[in-house]
C-alpha cells in the first residue's frame, strides 16, 4: 500500500508540474493556447437540452482558445455513477464532471474545493438552497458548482381532468397560474382520499416503489412530512420512532392503491404510466409532460405540476441537484473553474432552463422565478408552480438529514421504499424496523 | 474425445523408438512446444489465476482498502438478511433454471428427431435463434415485453380476462420471468447438444427394442437415457455452472428488484462492489461462486479421467 | 464434428407393421404441433423486436395493438444509421470483436497443436488447466481486474480503465481457453502417421502445423473463430465495468446505457438497435450453420 500511496504523490506532483508548466509556458500559441479541458455532462432527458450547455460551453471555449470535449452521460442505469467511480478508481478522466445529488461527498478526497468561485457566484445569484449545501459542502467548503442542469423537483404532476372528474380537486384552482397557492386543504388525507378514489377509477396514481430515484425521493419527502428519519444528523439510529411507524403505516394505506407491479418501477415507469394516460398524477420533474407533448398532445393538455400534499410536520417536496464538480487529477483547473464560472451566470442558467423546457431547476434564490415557467404551454402556466415560486413547501432530498455518507447508502439502496413494501406485504412493524436498523449499520462501515 | 489429449505421450514414444538416440530432437521438441504454448500460459496466469487470488486478498481489505480486516468481510455479510436471500436465490435460479431447460431442451430434441430428416435442419435452425442473439440484447426484448404500462403480454392476456400481471412487479413473478428468460435463451442449447447425442444411438437398438415389443416410454427409458448418460450430465454441468454465474440477464431485467428478491451473487457483487463503491465486499460475494464451480469442475474432472482410463 | 456429419435418416425408415406406421404418423403430428409451440416460443421476442423497430413512438405510445404495425415507418433505422454515436458503438464492437478473434487464433492454435500432438513436461495438467479456466466465470473476476487495472495505471501511467482496448486483454480469457480445447480435439483426431510422415520428411514443427493440421482441421477452425467472434461480439459485463465514455463503448452496452434513457422511452429505436446489435451473429448463424452447430457440440462432447 505504501507503495502506491508514495507514486500516487508523485502522479500529483508530476500534475501540479504540468499545469504550471501549461499556464506559464511562454512559448505555447496559436488557437488553443489554454490548453484542453473536458467534461461530462448529464445527459438531459428532454429532447433537445443538451444543445443550450455544449452552445455555451463552445462560446466560452471561442473566446478562452480552450480546447473542449463534452461528453453527455445519462444517469439510467446508473451509468453516470459506475462512470464516476471508474474515473475515481483510475484518477483519470474528466476534468469536470456532473456529480448527482450524493456523489461530490463520496468523492470528496478527490475533489478539488471551489470556495473561490462559489463566493462571487452566490453573490450575484443569491444563496442556495439547504438541501444544495448539505449535498455540496464539506465543513464549510464547496465540493462543486451546483448546476442548474438536471437540477429538478419531483412534485407531483397531476391530469386535471381526471382528478376533477374522479377525486374532486381542481388543481388549477388550488395552483392557480400566476398567484400564490390555495393549498391548505392538500394534505396526506387528501392526498389519500384522491388516491382511493382514482384507483378505484381505474386511473390509479403513478408512485413507484422501486430503487431508483423517483420512487425514493417520493418516499423520503412522505418520510420528512411525517418528521421522520432513520439516521439523525449526528449519525445516531433513530429508526424505531414513532415518526417512521406513522409514515409506514401511512404507505401502506397509500400502496393499496398503486399499480400492482410499482415495486419494479424504475425511472420511466411513472412517465409511461402518465403518457399511456392509465394513471391520474406521477410524481416527476415536467419531462413526462414533455414528453407528451410530443408524443401524446392530448394527456399533456392535461397535466398540471403543483406541490406537495402537507404532512404533519409540514409541506416537503424532493429537490435533486448536480453539481460540476473538478477532479483533483484535473490538469486544468484554472480552466474549468472558468467555465464554472461562466455556466453559472445568470444569463446562461436561464438559456440552458429555456432549452429544457423548464425541467432544469437553479439552486440559487434570485433564480426561480425565471419566465420560462410562467409560459410554458400547454395548458398555459402548467409549471407556473414548479419552481416552488411562493417556497410554501421545504426542499430536501430522502434520507437528510443524516451524515452525507451513511444518507447516500440509504438512498441508493432505497431502504426507504423497501421498508415501505416490506411491511405493506405483512411483515411484522417491529421486523421491519429491525430490518431497517441493521441495514443501517452496515452503511455506517468505513 | 479426452482422452486423446493424453495420447501425445504414446505418440512421441513410438517415435523416440523409431528413431533412436533422438534426445536432443525432443529436448528441441519440448522447447518448441513451450513456446507455442507460452502466451496461453501467460494469459491464463496473468488474467485469470492472479486475479482469482488477488480477489482473495481483496476480500480481506476494509471498504476503503487501507486495512487488513481478515474475515470481517464475511462475517458482515453473514449477519446479512440480504445476503442469505442472494444465497437461496442464486440456488433457486441456477438450478430451476437448468432443470426446465434441461427438460424442454431433451423433448425438443425428440420432437425434432422425430422428424424427416430433410426438414430437421430448418426446424433446428429456427430453434436455435434464442442462443444465437446476444442475450443482452433479447432481453431488452424480454424487457419491453415485460413493460407495466405497455406489456404485450398483459395485452394478449387481456383478451382472455387475465390481468395484468405484474411480470417484474412482484417477488414471485420477478424470480419466474428471470427464469423464463434464462429458460428462453439456454434451453436451445441443451436442444441441440441432445439431438447430436440421439443421432448417435444406433438405430438397430430401437429396432430391437420395438421388436421386443418396448413402448416408447421403454425405449427411452431403456434406450435412450442410459446412451445419453455422459451428454447429459456434462451439459448439466456446464449448465449450472454459466446459469449460476449469469449477469446480463438479471441486470438487465429487474436488476435485482424488487426488494432484492431477484438478485444474484454476481448482480449483488456488482451493485454492492462497482455501483456502491465498496471493492472489498463485492470481491467477498463473488467469492461464494466459487465452491459451487469447485464441486463441478471436480466432478468434470472425474468425468475425463475415467473416459481417459477407458481409453 | 459427428453431429453435422453423420445425418442418418434413421427413423423415416419405415417398419411395416400397420399399427406401428400409424403410431409414428401421430407421433410425427404430436411433433409438429409442439414445434410449432416452441417455435413460437423462441421467435416471439425476436419478432417482437422487429415490429417495435418499425413503430414511431407516437404509435407506441398511443399503446395500440402491440403485435401489429398500423403505420411502419424506418425513422428509427434512419436515426440509428446516421447517428455517430450508434456507429461508433458498432465500429468498436466490430475493431473489438475482429481483433480478439485474431488474438485468439494466434494464442489458441498453436498451443492446441502443441497440447495435442507434442509431449512435454506437464502438458497433460495445462491441458486439463486450460479447460478448467474455461469454467472460471467473468462474474467472478471483474472486480480483482477492475482494481488490477486502476493499480496498474497508478503504477506506470498507463491507462486501462474506460479506454476500448482494455477488452482486448480481457475478452481472450474467455475465447482462448475454449478454443483452444476445441481445437485439441479436432487435431486429436487427425491420423498420426500423417504429421510422424511430415516430420521424418524433414519437416519442422511449424511446417506441419501450417501445411498439414490448419488446412486438415479448417472446419474445426471455423468453428472456433465464429464461436470466438460471437463471444466477444456479446459479451456485457466487461465492457459495462471497464468502460464508461461514449466514445469507448460497445454495441450491447451502448445500447443499454445511452438508448434507454430514464423519463423519454424511444423503446423504437432500443428495439432497432437491439435488432442490429444482434444482426451480424444471426447472419454468420444463418450462413454457416452447420459449423457454428458443430462448434458448440465439439465443446460439450469433447469434455
Amino acid at each position: 500500500m505504501s507503495r502506491k500511496k508514495l507514486s500516487r504523490r508523485e502522479f500529483v506532483a508530476a500534475t501540479a508540474l504540468t499545469s504550471a508548466a501549461l499556464i506559464t509556458a511562454p512559448y505555447v500559441r496559436g488557437a488553443y493556447a489554454a490548453g484542453k479541458l473536458s467534461m461530462a455532462f448529464w445527459d438531459h432527458w428532454v429532447p433537445g437540452a443538451n444543445k443550450a450547455s455544449e452552445e455555451l460551453v463552445k462560446a466560452w471555449a471561442e473566446k478562452e482558445k480552450v480546447e473542449v470535449t463534452i461528453d453527455y452521460v445519462p444517469s439510467q442505469g446508473n451509468k453516470n455513477i459506475l462512470t464516476i467511480a471508474a474515473e475515481a478508481q483510475a484518477k483519470s478522466g474528466h476534468d469536470i464532471f456532473a456529480m448527482p445529488t450524493w456523489w461530490c461527498h463520496s468523492n470528496s478526497e478527490q475533489l478539488e474545493r471551489v470556495d473561490d468561485i462559489m463566493g462571487p457566484i452566490i453573490a450575484e445569484n443569491g444563496a442556495a438552497n439547504g438541501t444544495v449545501q448539505y449535498l455540496g459542502q464539506l465543513d464549510g467548503k464547496w465540493l462543486g458548482v451546483p448546476a442548474s442542469v438536471g437540477s429538478q423537483i419531483k412534485g407531483p404532476c397531476s391530469r386535471i381532468d381526471l382528478m376533477k372528474k374522479h377525486a374532486n380537486i381542481d388543481v388549477q384552482e388550488m395552483y392557480p397560474a400566476g398567484s400564490p397557492p390555495k393549498a391548505d386543504n392538500w394534505t396526506f388525507d387528501t392526498f389519500l382520499k384522491a388516491a382511493e378514489a382514482c384507483h378505484k377509477a381505474g386511473v390509479p396514481f403513478g408512485i413507484g416503489l422501486g430503487e431508483t430515484s423517483d420512487s425514493v425521493d417520493t418516499a423520503g419527502a412522505i418520510f420528512q412530512s411525517f418528521g421522520a428519519q432513520l439516521v439523525d444528523a449526528k449519525g445516531n439510529l433513530t429508526v424505531k420512532t414513532d415518526a417512521v411507524r406513522q409514515s409506514l403505516e401511512f404507505y401502506k394505506k397509500l400502496i393499496a392503491f398503486l399499480p400492482p407491479d410499482a415495486a419494479a418501477w424504475d425511472d420511466s415507469s411513472n412517465n409511461k404510466w402518465l403518457v399511456s394516460g392509465k394513471g391520474a398524477m406521477i410524481m416527476n420533474p415536467p419531462s413526462a409532460w414533455a414528453v407528451a407533448k410530443r408524443d401524446a398532445p392530448q394527456v399533456a393538455e392535461q397535466c398540471w405540476t403543483h406541490g406537495f400534499p402537507a404532512g404533519p410536520k409540514g409541506r416537503f417536496a424532493p429537490y435533486l441537484p448536480y453539481f460540476w464538480s473538478i477532479w483533483n487529477f484535473s490538469k486544468n483547473k484554472e480552466a474549468a473553474k472558468s467555465l464554472l464560472v461562466h455556466l453559472s451566470k445568470p444569463a446562461s442558467i436561464e438559456k440552458m432552463c429555456v432549452a429544457s423546457g423548464g425541467y432544469d431547476l437553479p439552486a440559487y434564490e434570485k433564480l426561480t422565478t425565471l419566465k420560462v415557467w410562467q409560459e410554458e404551454a400547454p395548458p398555459k402556466g402548467t409549471l407556473y408552480h414548479y419552481p416552488n415560486p411562493y417556497k410554501h413547501q421545504t426542499l430536501s432530498i430522502a434520507a437528510s438529514p443524516a451524515p452525507p455518507k451513511v444518507a447516500q447508502q440509504i438512498y441508493f439502496q432505497a431502504t426507504l421504499t423497501k421498508m415501505c413494501l416490506r411491511y405493506y406485504q405483512g411483515e411484522a412493524m417491529e421486523k421491519t424496523l429491525a430490518w431497517a436498523e441493521g441495514e443501517c449499520e452496515g452503511f455506517m462501515r468505513s | 474425445m479426452v482422452d486423446v489429449t493424453f495420447q501425445p505421450n504414446r505418440v512421441a514414444g513410438s517415435q523416440a523408438r523409431k528413431r533412436g538416440g533422438m534426445r536432443n530432437a525432443l529436448r528441441r521438441k519440448s522447447t518448441v512446444a513451450f513456446v507455442m504454448t507460452l502466451p496461453l500460459i501467460l494469459l491464463i496466469l496473468i488474467l485469470v489465476v492472479y486475479p482469482a487470488f488477488y480477489s482473495l486478498h481483496l476480500a480481506t481489505l476494509n471498504k476503503s482498502m487501507a486495512k487488513f480486516v481478515g474475515f470481517g468481510n464475511f462475517e458482515f455479510l453473514f449477519r446479512r438478511d440480504t445476503f442469505w436471500l442472494v444465497v437461496k436465490q442464486s440456488c433457486i435460479f441456477a438450478i430451476s433454471a437448468v432443470i426446465f431447460k434441461a427438460l424442454i431442451g431433451f423433448i425438443v430434441a425428440h420432437f425434432v428427431h422425430n422428424v424427416p430428416a430433410k426438414k430437421q435442419r430448418k426446424w433446428r435452425g429456427m430453434l436455435l435463434v434464442p442462443w444465437v442473439i446476444p442475450p443482452a440484447m433479447s432481453t431488452l426484448a424480454w424487457l419491453w415485453l415485460f413493460d407495466p404500462s405497455y406489456s404485450a403480454f398483459n395485452y394478449t392476456l387481456s383478451f382472455l380476462g387475465i390481468g395484468p400481471i405484474p411480470w417484474t412487479g412482484d417477488a414471485a413473478w420477478a424470480r419466474f420471468s428471470v427464469i423464463l428468460v434464462n429458460v428462453w435463451y439456454g434451453a436451445p442449447f441443451f436442444m441441440i447438444m441432445y439431438l447430436a447425442a440421439l443421432k448417435s444411438v444406433p438405430e438397430q437398438l430401437y429396432e430391437a427394442a420395438a421388436i421386443d415389443g418396448a413402448n416408447w416410454w421403454q425405449r427411452i427409458w431403456y434406450v435412450t437415457l442410459p446412451m445419453m448418460r455422459n451428454i447429459i450430465a456434462i451439459t448439466t454441468l456446464f449448465s449450472l455452472i454459466v446459469t449460476f454465474a449469469n449477469f446480463d440477464i438479471v441486470r438487465i431485467l429487474t436488476a435485482g428488484g424488487p426488494l432484492d428478491h431477484t438478485h444474484i451473487f454476481a448482480t449483488w457483487a456488482f451493485r454492492v462492489g462497482i455501483e456502491g463503491s465498496d471493492v472489498p465486499l463485492g470481491a467477498s460475494v463473488s467469492l461464494f461462486m466459487v465452491p459451487i464451480l469447485a464441486i463441478a469442475a471436480v466432478f468434470i474432472l472425474r468425468d475425463i479421467s475415467k473416459r481417459g482410463n477407458e481409453a | 464434428m459427428s453431429t453435422v456429419t453423420i445425418d442418418k435418416s434413421g427413423p423415416t425408415r419405415k417398419v411395416k407393421y400397420g399399427s406401428m406406421s400409424r403410431d409414428r404418423a401421430w407421433a410425427l403430428r404430436w411433433s409438429y404441433f409442439f414445434l410449432v409451440l416452441f417455435a413460437v416460443f423462441s421467435l416471439t421476442p425476436p419478432f417482437y423486436m422487429l415490429i417495435t423497430s418499425l413503430k414511431s413512438s407516437a404509435e407506441i405510445s398511443a399503446a395500440t395493438n402491440p403485435w401489429w404495425v398500423y403505420h411502419p415507418t424506418l425513422e428509427n433505422y434512419l436515426g440509428l444509421l446516421t447517428s455517430n454515436q450508434f456507429l461508433r458503438f458498432f465500429w468498436n464492437s466490430a475493431w473489438v470483436s475482429i481483433i480478439v478473434v485474431t488474438i485468439t487464433m494466434l494464442i489458441s492454435v498453436p498451443a492446441a497443436f502443441a497440447l495435442a500432438r507434442m509431449k512435454f513436461w506437464g502438458s497433460a495438467t495445462l491441458a486439463t488447466g486450460v479447460f478448467l479456466t474455461y469454467l472460471i466465470p467473468d462474474t467472478l473476476l471483474f472486480i480483482p481486474l477492475f482494481k488490477m487495472f486502476a493499480v496498474f495505471g497508478d503504477w506506470t501511467g498507463i491507462q486501462l480503465i474506460n479506454r476500448w482496448y482494455v477488452l482486448l486483454l480481457v475478452y481472450p480469457t474467455l475465447t482462448v481457453p475454449f478454443c483452444t480445447w476445441i481445437m485439441i480435439g479436432y487435431f486429436a483426431s487427425i491420423p498420426k502417421e500423417l504429421d510422424e510422415a511430415a516430420i521424418i520428411d524433414g519437416a519442422s514443427w511449424f511446417q506441419t502445423l501450417t501445411r498439414i493440421f490448419i488446412p486438415v482441421a479448417l472446419p474445426g477452425l471455423i468453428a472456433a473463430t465464429i464461436f470466438a467472434f460471437t463471444v466477444s461480439w456479446a459479451q456485457f459485463l466487461y465492457p459495462l465495468v471497464f468502460t464508461t465514455s461514449t466514445d469507448q463503448l460497445v454495441l450491447p452496452v451502448g445500447i443499454i446505457t445511452t438508448l434507454i434513457k430514464g423519463d423519454v422511452f424511444n423503446w423504437g429505436q432500443i428495439m432497432t438497435g437491439a435488432l442490429l446489435g444482434a444482426a451480424p451473429p444471426l447472419i454468420i448463424y444463418a450462413f454457416l450453420m452447420d459449423y457454428y452447430i458443430a462448434g458448440l457440440t465439439a465443446g460439450a462432447t469433447k469434455g
